[in-house]
């Protein structure tokens, strides 16, 4: 084939229109995190200005994917019970609410209530069940895979002996010099490959501009042909769209473009024989594969012994088509677990204790949180709050001895200050040490992933690794379940020298140790006040815990998917630590006086660290805690390691294996799932503990305290709302599609995973980059470990705040009114729930089926619909 | 005696945008040639679409944020051209008005 059309140098005026058109091209890849710092998000979140339904049928057509489970799995939680008629009914009444007054349809002999026939086609009429995936030619998948090991050789961090050439000019251009030698992709193009690929422009908007008009696209159809070309490598787009939107900018490495990619696998596209189809999906259809009405009126017809009044219930069931279908029983199910929720949080509060408790301690808002702290509270005279695990401080953390500061807070923030980690003892015999590990640490992998180099680290190093490798796997290591005064910081045998010394972040700009670290203490004083008044904590106890949350696995590549998203998909402890050093900070005391709040100076807060995958709560700084508060801080940590081992009992019954070696999952280099992570979350609740204090809620909730009493122009609140909720409904969208579709929006088969480029995995061999959780972080073999819901916030504060909130924030208002997650309130214990309509204003919230209420206190261990089994 | 009006004449462009389009705003300017630009976060107002929270505590992308720059006149069609096919899909308003500066090489 021969190129019809020539290159011509692009106007500003054309190159800036294309410029953009990239970027909306783009704009429906979700940003992808590299694995050294995973971000949950949400896989639609470019279609958040449409509606999840309409958001869910453009993706249905663009990435070839399902946006609900299969209508079998729904029906098979109506045979649980964790779906009932009663919930379909409402569900279907919403979805068409003339079908509440319609007249019963005349059907021969019987006279039927067409929601009985719609009904029963929900729960037995005929269906497709079959994921819709896009229509694509050999060639196209061949180039898709030529493309995909270009991307994993571009982006390389881990130090590949051959990196592409010309990276530092962007992805097309180093693509271009080398291209000509890819033989894989001359085999695709013809022979003349390297002859063509230099015929290309150089330039990466002139190659697009070249390949739209070589195919004839108009100035309308641009954004749908070169989002055809990003999607046909969407994990590899979503790092695009990380690298241009999200990366931090003094990041080094090499930057993936968006417009390099577009331009690449366009030059790919244009030099083809076969060209891809670049029209974009038909939106005139829903993206399900479809029974046909009839055939599902046929179905109906005959269950109801009306053979031979066919034609009305076809014009009854065209009001709902596949896609329909699946958006009645997503709704349904959602019903079925808010119901179950509001049920269990109506009525009177739990009381709380007048005296002054013994110990405070502050957990993240992860859904993880709350067994432990249910199970600590039942222990002793603690209260516990939820707040988001970074505890407000936006930062950067420098570990000691690292020149690397990685942020430590939500993504949705950009951190403005950096703290160092400072040593209090010598650390010179530590960071030596360090040095030395750390540089046999190099020279192993480096050697291990040279071209030649792993036979002779075979010969040379295999005689011990070898040995080592087999008593890991045969014998895993178990976790150190001693957490006593001191055990810590005990010098383990096989460590004689540079033992870890004691530490200290170094929170101030007076004493630290460079310019570009530590926050002022006007700016200290402001975090202070923030952790304190959006939780709503009115009194202090002698000891306060602020206690953040990691997950401890080996050999995990999506091992920061465990650790803290508020932490920006980090190990939450520093955060606790700085955070605590601020409210211990006596100038800082001070000038919280003067903002009218009194912490006495007979309170200490204490940073700790919940490992998650054991179940352990480590207490941080211990030799700077006062002497008076050692013993309380001493009962507290007993207590904590009791309400750690209940809370590691109640999980092993949902993971497989043995209950005895739950806590050292973790520790398991084979071990595929350490913990369950997320899995199971579905409502986020605002309000004060006292709401939730008396119900197990089976680790299915974030829990954000908050007291409305004490905001009063609902500044805590809206913070909250605008990015606790809002990183908790990624991590819920994550879920919920991971769940759905393991294969677009999950990153599949951990046992078949292969790091890519030190920023990913990969399904196999190559391929695109794997997105989302791995399955076993929502499935057991065919069990769902998940229940796909949006997210239900359930918010304890005047109405008219909330209301006033929502439509304040243009984000949080799609949110709520694309329906992406459903939102429920009170003024107060004494008040009924309302629900916030899609289109504005609130409605009461009452029970579908009211038998339930009755019921409820019945509900403690075996209702929400988590399956209990595993 | 030299008035403002004698300096050299350029291109003010002012948008206001959501926080998320500020990346590709920044990539349009720097991608047509603006040697720099002034971005303010958190911009509050009431507008077209009602009223717009300022400063968030934690989430800088929810607000509005707007952006300045300034390029020779010639070069500030083919920016306006790209900011106009943004703003066709997104929120947000654009100022385009002339302007006179002290140091041009800056601009350049």
């Amino acid at each position: 084939m021969t190129t019809a059309t020539a290159h011509r140098s692009l106007s500003a005026t054309d190159r800036s229109r294309l410029v953009i058109d990239v970027s909306n091209a783009g704009s429906i890849a979700a940003p992808y995190w590299p694995l050294t710092a995973f971000v949950a998000v949400n896989p639609l979140g470019g279609l958040t200005d449409l509606s999840f339904a309409e958001a869910a049928a453009a993706a249905r057509g663009w990435f070839g994917a399902r946006t609900h489970l299969p209508l079998d799995a729904y029906r098979t939680e109506h045979a649980c019970g964790t779906v009932t008629d009663a919930d379909l009914d409402r569900a279907i009444l919403r979805h068409q609410p003339t079908l509440a007054d319609a007249p019963s349809l005349d059907l021969g002999r019987l006279r039927v209530d067409p929601l009985d026939i719609v009904r029963w086609d929900l729960l037995h009429g005929p269906t497709a069940d079959q994921a819709p995936r896009r229509g694509t030619g050999s060639v196209a998948t061949a180039l898709d895979e030529i493309m995909t090991g270009w991307c994993a050789a571009f982006v390389d961090e881990a130090h590949t002996p051959w990196p592409m050439p010309d990276r530092d000019r962007g992805f097309y251009r180093s693509w271009r010099v080398a291209a000509g030698a890819d033989r894989r992709l001359a085999a695709v193009i013809g022979r003349d490959a390297r002859a063509r690929l230099k015929e290309l422009p150089d330039d990466p908007a002139e190659l697009l501009d070249l390949a739209l008009r070589e195919r004839g696209i108009d100035d309308e159809g641009r954004v749908h042909a070169i989002r055809t070309w990003i999607l046909r490598t969407p994990g590899w787009a979503g790092l695009a769209r990380w690298c241009d939107e999200w990366a931090p900018a003094d990041r080094s490495g090499v930057r993936l473009r968006m417009l390099d990619l577009a331009a690449v696998r366009a030059a790919m596209d244009h030099l083809a024989p076969d060209h891809l189809d670049l029209s974009g999906p038909d939106a005139t259809s829903s993206g399900v594969q479809a029974v046909s009405i009839e055939r599902r009126a046929d179905a109906a017809a005959a269950a109801f012994g009306a053979d031979g009044h066919r034609a009305a219930i076809v014009e009854l069931l065209e009001a709902f088509d596949e896609a329909d279908r699946a958006a009645i029983w997503l709704s349904a199910h959602e019903w079925n677990f808010r119901d179950r929720l509001l049920a269990r949080l109506t009525g009177p509060a739990a009381g709380t204790s007048p005296e002054r408790p013994a110990a405070q301690l502050v957990f993240c808002i992860d859904v993880r949180s709350e067994g432990v702290r249910r199970r600590l509270e039942a222990l002793g005279a603690y209260d516990t709050y939820g707040f988001a695990g970074f505890f407000g401080v936006p930062v950067r953390w420098r570990p000691l001895g690292s020149e690397i500061a990685q942020a430590r807070c939500p993504v949705l923030v950009s951190p403005r200050h950096e703290v160092v980690e400072v040593a209090i003892d010598d650390d010179a015999r530590y960071l030596s040490t360090r040095s030395a590990t750390a540089g046999l640490h190099d020279a192993f992998y480096a050697a291990k992933g040279g071209i030649a180099s792993p036979f002779a680290l075979a010969e040379s190093a295999g005689w011990f690794a070898g040995p080592v490798a087999a008593a890991r796997t045969l014998a895993p290591p178990r976790t150190r379940l001693d957490t006593a005064v001191g055990a810590i910081a005990k010098r383990p045998w096989w460590k004689p020298f540079g033992a870890t010394p004691r530490t200290a972040p170094v929170v101030d700009t007076v004493t630290s140790v460079d310019l570009r670290s530590g926050l002022s203490l006007e700016e200290r004083t402001l975090f202070a006040e923030a952790i304190v008044t959006t939780i709503g904590m009115a009194e202090f106890a002698p000891v306060v815990v602020l206690c953040g949350h990691a997950s401890i696995t080996t050999n995990n590549p999506h091992a920061s998917s465990l650790d803290c998203g508020a932490c920006g998909g980090a190990p939450g402890g520093a955060s606790a630590r700085i955070a605590a050093a601020i409210l211990n900070d006596i100038d800082v005391r001070v000038g919280l006086v003067e903002r009218g709040i009194t912490i006495p100076d007979t309170t200490w807060f204490v940073a700790a660290e919940h490992d998650t995958a054991a179940d352990l709560v480590r207490i941080f700084d211990r030799d700077v805690i006062p002497a008076a508060i050692r013993p309380l801080v001493d009962a507290l940590q007993r207590d904590l390691d009791s309400a750690g081992e209940r809370n590691s009992l109640d999980r092993a019954q949902r993971l497989p294996g043995s209950a005895a070696r739950v806590r050292d999952r973790g520790r398991d280099w084979a071990e595929v799932r350490p913990e369950w992570g997320l899995a199971g979350n579905g409502a986020f609740i605002i309000g004060p503990r006292s709401m939730t204090a008396a119900h197990d809620l089976r680790g299915r909730s974030f829990l954000h305290s908050y007291v409305a009493e004490s905001d009063p122009d609902g500044v805590a609140l809206e913070t909250i709302m605008t990015a606790p909720l809002v990183v908790a409904q990624w991590i819920s969208s994550q879920y919920y599609f991971s769940t759905v579709e393991p294969e677009v929006f999950g990153a599949g088969d951990k046992m078949l995973h292969n790091p890519v480029g030190g920023i990913g995995v990969v399904v196999g061999q190559s391929g695109d980059l794997a997105v989302g959780l791995p399955m076993q972080s929502v499935m057991l073999g065919e069990q769902r470990a998940h229940d796909p819901l949006r997210l239900l916030a359930i918010v304890q504060a005047p109405l008219d705040r909330i209301e006033r909130i929502i439509l304040r924030n243009s984000g949080l208002r799609q949110l709520v009114e694309g329906e992406w997650i459903h939102v429920v309130g009170r003024g107060s214990d004494n008040d009924a729930w309302s629900l916030r309509t899609p289109g504005g204003g609130w409605e009461p919230w009452h029970l579908a089926d009211a038998s339930m209420a009755e019921h409820r206190t019945s509900l403690s261990h075996t209702d929400l619909s988590i399956p209990l089994s595993i | 005696m030299t008035t403002w009006t004698d300096l050299p004449a350029m291109a003010k462009i002012e948008v206001v945008i959501d926080g998320d389009d500020v990346p590709a705003m920044r990539d349009l300017f720097l991608d047509s040639g603006a040697t720099g630009y002034t971005a303010v976060s958190g911009v509050s107002g009431f507008g077209h679409h009602g009223h717009h929270q300022g400063r968030l505590l934690f989430n800088d992308r929810a607000s509005l944020s707007m952006l300045i720059t300034v390029v020779p006149i010639e070069r500030a069609e083919g920016l306006i051209a790209g900011i106009r096919r943004l703003l066709d899909d997104r929120h947000g308003v654009l100022f385009v008005s002339e302007t006179h500066v002290s140091r041009p090489d800056y601009f350049t």
